[in-house]
């Protein structure tokens, strides 16, 4: 008890001195150059950019939890982070380092229920990846197979609980002192549950399948088979499958692969799995994407995959559709569809919501893209709007795209939902 | 659908074709509505367009039609015809109002609620003309293109085509006439849960190789996308002669005027997305192209290849593509009822088929009016 206490308050304390030590990077020099009468944004600062993501990759990856999931979204966002961030923070896509081996050792073998040379042949020792709740291995099963092996880190259940239990209390108080609080605790029991669900290896295998099964007729599409004999709550073990990571430019454009066709195809796929099929990877950032000339896809990681409500995909379409013509009425009869809730039962606020979101794009018309700049600002909006509930259901998806909007970007192209899922006839834009 | 010459309200011809008429405009008054009596509300829905003296006036008319008459007049006075899609190359409707009925009176409904929905999507998806990346077409053609249709894509043709089928900001267009159409003659019916499925099935066309890698590639781009949306505009007609006998039927609808008419209404709109089309691309057809590195290329050459290439796809294998989809649809949509393998027989006896009226290797002449 007294160890967990200490270690709640060592996390604590370590993301409020980072965020600090960030903060007075940027502010300090700032202050001295008006002091001295110099133009602070004359400043150049790359210097300061990379120090300040150096020490928030160090915070996360020792903390790791919560962080990660964070700074995996900034280092998708090339079109709003300086370089520096990007570059360093995406690492904590699939860089992370990684965790002793005997750790990972012993959890494939007490779940398992074997030593790891009674079912494997060659197990690498050195993970191809680590993430956040788990890091993965190359193996050859006895058979000859060869394998990823997933597997989760054994503390790791402790330590989402720790760090939500934390972020809980700082909402807890968030609510309690602004006086236009946005209900933040409901989200978070979202989010606990969500967390669940990436921690339950079985039901990630089930999704997988679900999801392969969704592309059966698109042999651009792969998802690792899954060996169920091998399979457990902590550990997966699946075909190995290589592929380039989609935000590898240098690797993708040496192997000829053609950007814009990587983000129509990646488009492609998540608009059918979201809008279309209602169950999707809610997860989609550059370390779960690979691509094999062709170009085909290499899908990986099933942790988030959430199954979306009846009508759900229809709504979101609509929505984009009336956001495209400033249709005031269908928007409204669209945030309706999605779950969007006003207590006071005042559905202007939907207007303007969606107005703000659409003042953010280039044009300041909604083409059927739904950057990070949207989604940020719809959050805001709701913040200044406590009257609606915003359902869970759209947060995840709404980031999804807004991930993928990153990836588009970093590729030099734009992820277009609409347009992803125009019929034939009216891509016009090819 | 008669291509005879007409107006671009739909009107035949008059014999003496204006000469001195206006041939510039700006935006604001391509996308300039008629002084409506009353406005067009269908279901509940604000939708463009309007009634003067008791007749439905299409939106955004009072001067883009005549605008559109009096480009078209100059080009025949040039001696440049309108090209002219003969009507044998239109696939017909599938499921036809036979079958559609039959569906409809043994009470299968979802496969005609899924095609008036995916109807009205589509339509919806028209408004992504104004997005079409255009070229500097003064540059791209070596003629002079003052006073034509096609210099006034970008200022007020194309936004009125998006606006008219997507609608703009309180007032619905085609997608929700047709949203309007479909409740009104069903009753507000429960939308099949695959409808953006089947949408989107049959994606990942590999994209279509350049037919003239010289050209630059908006204006290739530019000139496919201007034929492929005329060819479908006009291959539609079929589905609006379906749509007004189907949902004008009382014995299928409940209620058939009102349903009909809207249908006949959308009808009405889509003139004038033909004419301009027609009408841009026969000003190129008359035209020289002008190349990446200098050179030129007739426009007919161009605007000819890109048709005959439109029209064996989108009227050749397209419909045997969506015609072999859609019965497997069907099939298991009357799966679900009881006696299915007697009505699917039944079905199936109404199909009089159809097959694109020139082979693969026989010529096809782009013809003028």
């Amino acid at each position: 008890m007294i160890g967990e206490a200490v270690e709640r308050v060592v996390r604590s304390t370590r993301i409020g001195y980072t965020a600090a030590c960030v903060w007075l990077r940027y502010k300090l020099p700032s202050w001295l150059d008006r002091l001295s009468g110099r133009d602070p944004k004359a400043r150049n600062l790359d210097g300061i950019h990379q120090k300040n993501a150096d020490q928030i990759y160090r915070t996360a990856t020792e903390l790791r939890g919560l962080l990660i999931k964070m700074c995996q979204v900034i280092g998708t966002r090339s079109d709003v982070f300086p370089p520096a961030y990007v570059k360093t923070l995406s690492q904590t896509h699939d860089r992370l380092p990684p965790r002793e081996f005997d750790e990972i050792r012993r959890v494939v073998e007490e779940d398992l229920g074997k030593p790891l040379d009674a079912v494997f042949s060659e197990f690498d020792t050195k993970p191809v990846a680590a993430a956040s709740l788990a890091q993965v291995h190359r193996a050859r099963l006895l058979d000859g197979r060869e394998v990823a092996v997933k597997v989760q880190y054994p503390d790791i259940e402790h330590i989402v609980k720790t760090d939500l239990s934390s972020v809980r209390r700082i909402c807890w108080i968030y609510e309690k002192f602004d006086p236009q609080p946005m209900e933040l605790l409901p989200l978070l029991d979202e989010m606990n549950q969500h967390l669940a669900l990436e921690l339950d290896f079985c039901r990630e295998v089930e999704s997988g399948d679900r999801i392969r099964l969704l592309f059966e007729d698109n042999a651009a599409v792969l998802i690792p088979e899954f060996y169920k004999e091998w399979c457990t709550g902590r550990v997966i073990t699946m075909e190995f499958m290589s592929g380039i990571k989609v935000t590898d430019l240098e690797t993708l454009k040496n192997a000829g692969i053609d950007y814009q066709q990587i983000v129509q195809g990646l488009m492609g796929i998540y608009t059918k799995k979201i809008l279309a099929c209602g169950f999707f990877q809610a997860d989609p950032h550059p370390g779960n994407i690979f691509i094999q000339p062709g170009p085909r896809f290499v899908l990986v990681d099933f942790g988030l995959a959430k199954e979306l409500p009846e009508g759900f995909g229809l709504g979101l379409f609509e929505l984009m559709f009336s956001m495209m013509t400033f249709n005031d009425q269908s928007m409204i009869r669209a945030f309706d569809e999605l779950g969007f809730v006003t207590k006071t039962g005042d559905k202007s606020t939907y207007v303007e919501i969606a107005r703000r979101m659409i003042d953010q794009s280039e044009n300041r018309t909604f083409e059927g893209e739904f950057t990070e700049e949207m989604t940020d600002e719809l959050f805001a909006a709701i913040r200044e709007n406590p009257i609606v509930q915003v359902p869970i259901d759209f947060v995840l998806v709404a980031r999804a795209f807004s991930l993928l909007s990153g990836i588009a970007h970093t590729l030099g192209h734009r992820a277009n939902v609409l347009e992803a899922m125009a019929p034939g006839a009216t891509q016009i834009r090819n | 659908m008669s291509l005879d010459p007409r107006t671009s309200a739909g009107d035949p011809l008059p014999e003496s074709l204006p000469t001195e008429a206006p041939i510039e405009f700006n935006e604001e008054q391509l996308l300039a509505d008629p002084e409506f009596d009353e406005p067009l509300i269908a279901a509940g829905v604000r939708c463009h367009g309007g009634f003067i003296d008791g007749e439905y006036v299409s939106p955004r008319t009072v001067v883009r039609a005549p605008a559109i008459d009096a480009w078209q007049a100059r080009l025949r006075r040039e001696g440049s015809g309108v090209i002219d899609i003969s009507s044998e190359f239109m696939p017909p409707q599938y499921p036809s109002l036979e079958q559609s009925k039959l569906l409809l009176c043994e009470g299968v409904q979802k496969p005609i609620i899924r095609s008036l929905t995916m109807i009205s999507i589509v339509e919806g998806f028209g408004a992504m003309i104004r997005d079409v990346p255009i070229p500097d077409l003064r540059a791209a053609i070596k003629e002079d293109i003052a006073g034509t249709a096609l210099a006034h894509l970008t200022t007020g043709l194309f936004e009125a085509h998006a606006r008219d089928e997507a609608g703009h900001r309180d007032q619905g267009g085609h997608k929700q006439m047709w949203e309007a159409a479909r409740d009104l003659a069903f009753e507000n019916p429960q939308i099949p849960g695959d409808v953006l499925a089947r949408l989107m099935q049959g994606r990942g066309r590999s994209r279509r190789p350049p037919l003239f890698p010289t050209l630059p590639e908006k204006v290739e781009g530019l000139i496919a996308t201007m034929a492929n949306v005329m060819v479908i505009e006009i291959f539609a007609d079929g589905i609006f002669s379906w749509g007004e006998a189907l949902l004008g039927d009382p014995e299928v609808s409940a209620a058939p005027a009102a349903a009909s008419q809207m249908v006949s209404y959308i009808r009405s709109d889509e003139h004038p997305h033909v004419e301009y089309l027609r009408t841009a691309l026969s000003e190129i057809r008359c035209r020289t192209l002008v190349t990446v590195d200098g050179g030129e290329i007739p426009g007919r050459e161009v605007v000819d290849q890109i048709l005959v290439q439109q029209l064996r796809g989108i009227a050749s294998s397209r419909p045997r593509e969506q015609r072999e989809a859609l019965y497997d649809e069907i099939r298991t949509d009357i799966g679900e009822t009881n006696l299915a393998s007697e009505l699917l027989r039944k079905f199936s006896a109404l199909d009089d088929g159809w097959t694109f009226p020139r082979a693969e290797d026989e010529q096809i002449e782009i013809a003028l009016s």
